[in-house]
């Protein structure tokens, strides 16, 4: 039943990436009315997904590849429901949705070939948890900034070319998108701040990889955020650098 | 119920010129009283007249929609100082002329394709008409549904969508950088026509304040007093980049008078800001290099028109789309106000939709 409520969420994503794509070959400017229900149908799917995956292990279902795989879209996808209408990226949709879709494709491919089954933990740590969930939370955020920033230089590239293709039209202006770019980085830092503060109360001290790994990437977080504050990055370099960190982010997940 | 039909009579920017159309212009405070007089010829039941600066129609509902157009014309030609045959007014009837309206309503008949000031003089005309009292059933029917195919138009396609003028595409490209436009600072330098027409627009879309700059101080004061903004001598607009969003050059300077090193040096001190630079000016104003600059977007005069012309071409795609959406609403509902005429031009849906070519009974 799980697998079917994921394969739901994923077919859900592939509607709205394909809605999306047909309102811009359709020269629309505004996304396809279906678009947001198909997400928030998908939302549900995937937090089904969650809680019966949760309910299986007695604890937050992040135990395999597949499982952090969804924890991380479910993440993209409801920071894109709450903060991306708000920011007015309606079109984050066209962007986000094949991003979500492909990543729970190689998730259902993983749980299909090699899901491990039940891992209930010998004893539930509350603080491991917390850790574990606001850190891929942040993930969600840092995606999304990382999917903001690949709008930006497109919206910039288009304005320079003084030749704006349809897809111009569905764009956010490019002031929203590094607002946007801020205030997703911002969430991202704050969610792995809690994740790291989290992790010294766990029963368990972290490995030192791990704790090393998280760090880093925190830090090139901060980092960025400072010199931001403090130099007022222009928007072009503050969207290479939310892509390059996400990379390298991602890179680090990978690691652990 | 008596056998009414329903007609069109009218003219537009298609089929006649500007000084026709000003003879036979309708002012609002005078359409009350044409009414009356319309619904005074024999067998008219009902009217609408529709005035705007690109058109001038009358729709109604009559017994036998032939006659009353022959006495319609009869009534403008008397009323309105035209020779006889002078004007080739275009008559539609029964579904012709409701799928003329519907189109009307939805801006695919109007000179700016799909633009969206018409939806709200059919629903003023109508307004007009129903309060002097000259509309009942089959206008009421007529009326409503074309502010229901002018709505689903809109909401279904991009008709509306697009620049179409170079002021357009100005402000379009404006509101891609800056989001919505209020709070946005200009400045003008050089106080020509296009400059104004298009800090004009742009000003109309919620732009804040206006600083205009001009080699003659008198005629910046003059454009500054205009728009209400505030005018600054010609050596110093530079000083005043600082807070400004959008700029717009049209001076008669045979050389470039905005330099990239001056842009680099304000954008040092802007803090990633971006700026908008718009050059109407032959021979350019600013020099290209500008727009390799971080944040700066520059256009000039063929670049926007450039964008306006693909704006217009792009409206014209959407005309198929709209059509056939009109064509699938008439399918699933169709023509109300024709609906139950004895002789079968009406009744349920689907039975009273138009010929799709839209055929009139005279030309457009």
């Amino acid at each position: 039943m799980d697998l079917l409520h994921l394969i739901l969420a994923t077919l859900a994503f592939l509607g709205g990436f394909v809605l999306a794509v047909v309102s811009w070959r359709r020269e629309s400017d505004r996304p396809h009315g279906l678009n947001i229900p198909l997400a928030v149908a998908g939302l549900v799917f995937q937090t089904l997904f969650l809680h019966e995956r949760g309910q299986l292990h007695g604890r937050c279902p992040i135990t395999n590849g597949g499982e952090v795989l969804v924890f991380v879209c479910w993440s993209i996808v409801i920071l894109y429901l709450a903060l991306g209408r708000a920011f007015r990226l309606s079109l984050l949709g066209v962007f986000t949705m094949p991003i979500v879709f492909l990543l729970q494709l190689f998730a259902i491919v993983y749980l299909v070939l090699a899901d491990p089954g039940a891992r209930p933990p010998t004893r539930l740590d509350p603080w491991l948890e917390l850790h574990a969930a606001m850190s891929l939370l942040a993930y969600g955020a840092f995606a999304l900034a990382g999917i903001a920033g690949v709008m930006y230089l497109v919206q910039d590239r288009q304005l320079k070319s003084h030749r704006p293709s349809r897809l111009f039209y569905s764009m956010p202006p490019i002031r929203y998108l590094s607002t946007a770019l801020v205030r997703l980085l911002s969430i991202g830092t704050a969610l792995l701040s809690i994740g790291i503060v989290a992790s010294f109360f766990m029963d368990v001290r972290p490995a030192a990889l791990h704790l090393f790994v998280s760090s880093a990437v925190w830090l090139v977080y901060a980092l960025l955020l400072v010199v931001h504050a403090w130099k007022r990055l222009p928007p072009k370099r503050l969207a290479f650098s939310a892509i390059a960190s996400f990379a390298f982010a991602l890179a680090a997940l990978a690691a652990l | 119920m008596s056998p009414v039909s329903i007609f069109c009579l009218g003219v537009n920017h298609k089929t006649a010129p500007v000084e026709l159309r000003e003879r036979l212009a309708i002012s609002e405070h005078s359409v009350p009283g044409h009414l009356g007089e319309i619904c005074g010829l024999d067998g008219v039941e009902e009217a609408v007249v529709l005035s705007t600066c690109n058109r001038v129609e009358i729709y109604g509902g009559a017994g036998d929609p032939m006659a009353a157009l022959d006495r319609l014309v009869a009534y403008l030609e008397s009323h309105f100082a035209v020779a006889p045959g002078e004007v080739e007014f275009y008559r539609h009837a029964d579904a012709a002329a409701a799928l003329h309206l519907f189109e009307v309503a939805s801006g695919l008949d109007s000179m700016v394709l799909g633009e969206t000031e018409i939806f709200g003089q059919v629903k003023k005309a109508y307004a007009l008409a129903q309060s002097t009292g000259t509309t009942a059933r089959r206008m009421n029917k007529l009326f409503q549904q074309s502010f229901s195919v002018g709505k689903l138009v809109r909401s279904g396609t991009s008709i509306q969508q697009g620049s179409t003028s170079v002021g357009s595409a100005a402000v379009d490209l404006a509101e891609k950088i800056f989001g919505r436009l209020d709070g946005c600072r200009v400045m003008i330098i050089g106080a020509g026509e296009m400059s104004r027409i298009t800090a004009q627009s742009l000003l109309s879309r919620g732009a804040r304040s206006i600083i205009v700059s001009n080699r003659s101080y008198d005629k910046a004061q003059e454009l500054a007093a205009e728009l209400k903004g505030e005018a600054v001598r010609f050596d110093d607009w530079e000083n005043k980049l600082d807070e400004i969003d959008i700029v717009i050059s049209s001076t008669a300077a045979p050389h470039a008078v905005v330099h990239a090193a001056a842009i680099r040096r304000v954008m040092e001190r802007r803090r990633g800001h971006s700026l908008f630079l718009i050059d109407i000016a032959v021979p350019r104003d600013i020099e290209e290099e500008v727009n390799g600059i971080d944040n700066v977007y520059l256009y000039n005069i063929d670049q926007l028109q450039q964008i306006a012309n693909e704006g217009k071409a792009r409206r014209e795609r959407q005309i198929a789309i709209c059509r056939e959406l009109i064509a699938g609403f008439l399918r699933e509902k169709g023509i109300e106000a024709l609906a139950a005429l004895p002789d079968g031009r009406g009744g349920e849906p689907g039975r009273n939709h138009p010929d799709p070519s839209g055929r009139p009974l005279t030309h457009p």
